[in-house]
């Protein structure tokens, strides 16, 4: 395996942890051509593990990946390296488009476009509610389904506050192993 | 900027920003938790501009979790942002020591299990959040369509937000320059 410099580290995730749209699952997929099969500097393993534990790592599991390969390839200057390098760039860019917005929120064409654009944007919240159970659906069992999802639901209507509610599906996660009843 | 009634320091904002990231395991799974402590709590944002700031982050390139940045923008200018965008990569580093000391142990049943709850609590707790900011902006037939067709774009083909995002923006627009809805 080559091991990078950070600069070549940096760069990589520069160029694909910004600007890949199709979200994290896309960008990954594109990081996978490029470390494993183009640059060869991590295995097919080592890309396994930074995957795996960059999704029971929080926060957005895009940059736990990045921080992970740089990790395992330069310690943690190569984790800083591809932390920056993948969320300066898109974090400017998105605080230019936010400061635009302002300004041109109370132009008529922005206004209207925008009522459809935010109503799209309840339709993306909705999906990606989809989005995060189907990793689990194949063999999901209905009661955990029904006991996770349906009690959040239910428990956060009733009031409960979600930082609650989230503590409480750990807890309840720990002591349930999948495989035992209820 | 600032569309609520109060305003908190960086410092502080980043605290709540932060708890609602290392919280939760996806990008817009923060989302309940932020909104509950910003919207709800604090009134530093409303529900217009959070639904807005995902707007914004989906037609931009970059993690879902971005839209964090632009949260903390509508809450406290740039240093807001500056504390999104801390708030954002810093449970990334936590990846190390998970690497350094659980790694190839971390299919343990009942460490995935704690996963897999948090997980799918987090999706019931998005639809939960979700329904305030539709009340908000689908008041229309038209806006229920985009809302329909977006989530069955987004589930059944795998479509890109920035596109379904701008394509409503588009349809709205069309809709009003038509004269079948106002606006224009």
């Amino acid at each position: 395996m080559d091991r990078p410099s950070l600069r070549q580290l940096g760069a990589v995730f520069f160029r694909y942890g910004n600007w890949t749209l199709g979200g994290g699952s896309a960008t990954v997929a594109v990081l996978q051509a490029e470390l494993i099969d183009s640059r060869g500097w991590v295995d097919r393993e080592a890309f396994s593990l930074a995957f795996g534990l960059a999704r029971l790592t929080p926060g957005t599991n895009l940059l736990s990946f990045g921080a992970g390969i740089g990790w395992l390839l330069r310690g943690w200057g190569g984790a800083v390296v591809a932390l920056l390098a993948g969320s300066v760039p898109c974090s400017l860019v998105a605080l230019l488009v936010t400061a635009l917005y302002e300004s041109w929120s109370r132009n008529r064409f922005v206004e209207v476009g925008l009522r459809g654009a935010l109503a799209a944007a309840v339709g993306v919240m909705v999906a990606t509610g989809w989005t995060l159970i189907r990793p689990y659906w194949k063999g999901l069992a209905i009661e955990r389904l029904l006991v996770f999802t349906g009690g959040a639901v239910g428990l956060a209507l009733y009031g409960m506050t979600p930082i609650q509610v989230l503590f409480l599906a750990a807890a309840v996660g720990l002591a349930w192993p999948e495989g035992r009843g209820a | 900027m600032a569309g609520g009634e109060r305003r908190l320091n960086a410092l502080v904002l980043f605290f709540y920003l932060l708890k609602a990231t290392v919280t939760t395991f996806s990008g817009l799974a923060s989302l309940p938790v932020l909104r509950q402590d910003l919207v709800l709590h604090h009134h530093v944002i409303t529900d217009q501009q959070l639904n807005t700031a995902i707007v914004v982050t989906r037609t931009t390139p970059g993690p879902v979790g971005l839209y964090v940045v632009s949260v903390g923008y509508f809450a406290d200018g740039v240093p807001g942002a500056i504390a999104g965008w801390l708030a954002m990569i810093a449970p990334a580093l936590l990846i190390i020591p998970l690497i350094h000391f659980i790694g190839r142990h971390a299919t343990h049943p009942r460490l995935r299990s704690m996963l897999q709850g948090v997980v799918l609590a987090s999706a019931g707790l998005l639809w939960v959040a979700s329904l305030p900011l539709a009340r908000e902006t689908v008041r229309d037939p038209l806006t229920i369509f985009i809302l329909v067709v977006s989530v069955v774009l987004l589930v059944l083909r795998k479509l890109d937000s920035l596109w379904i995002i701008l394509g409503a923006a588009a349809l709205e627009l069309g809709a009003a320059s038509l004269h079948v809805v106002q606006g224009l």
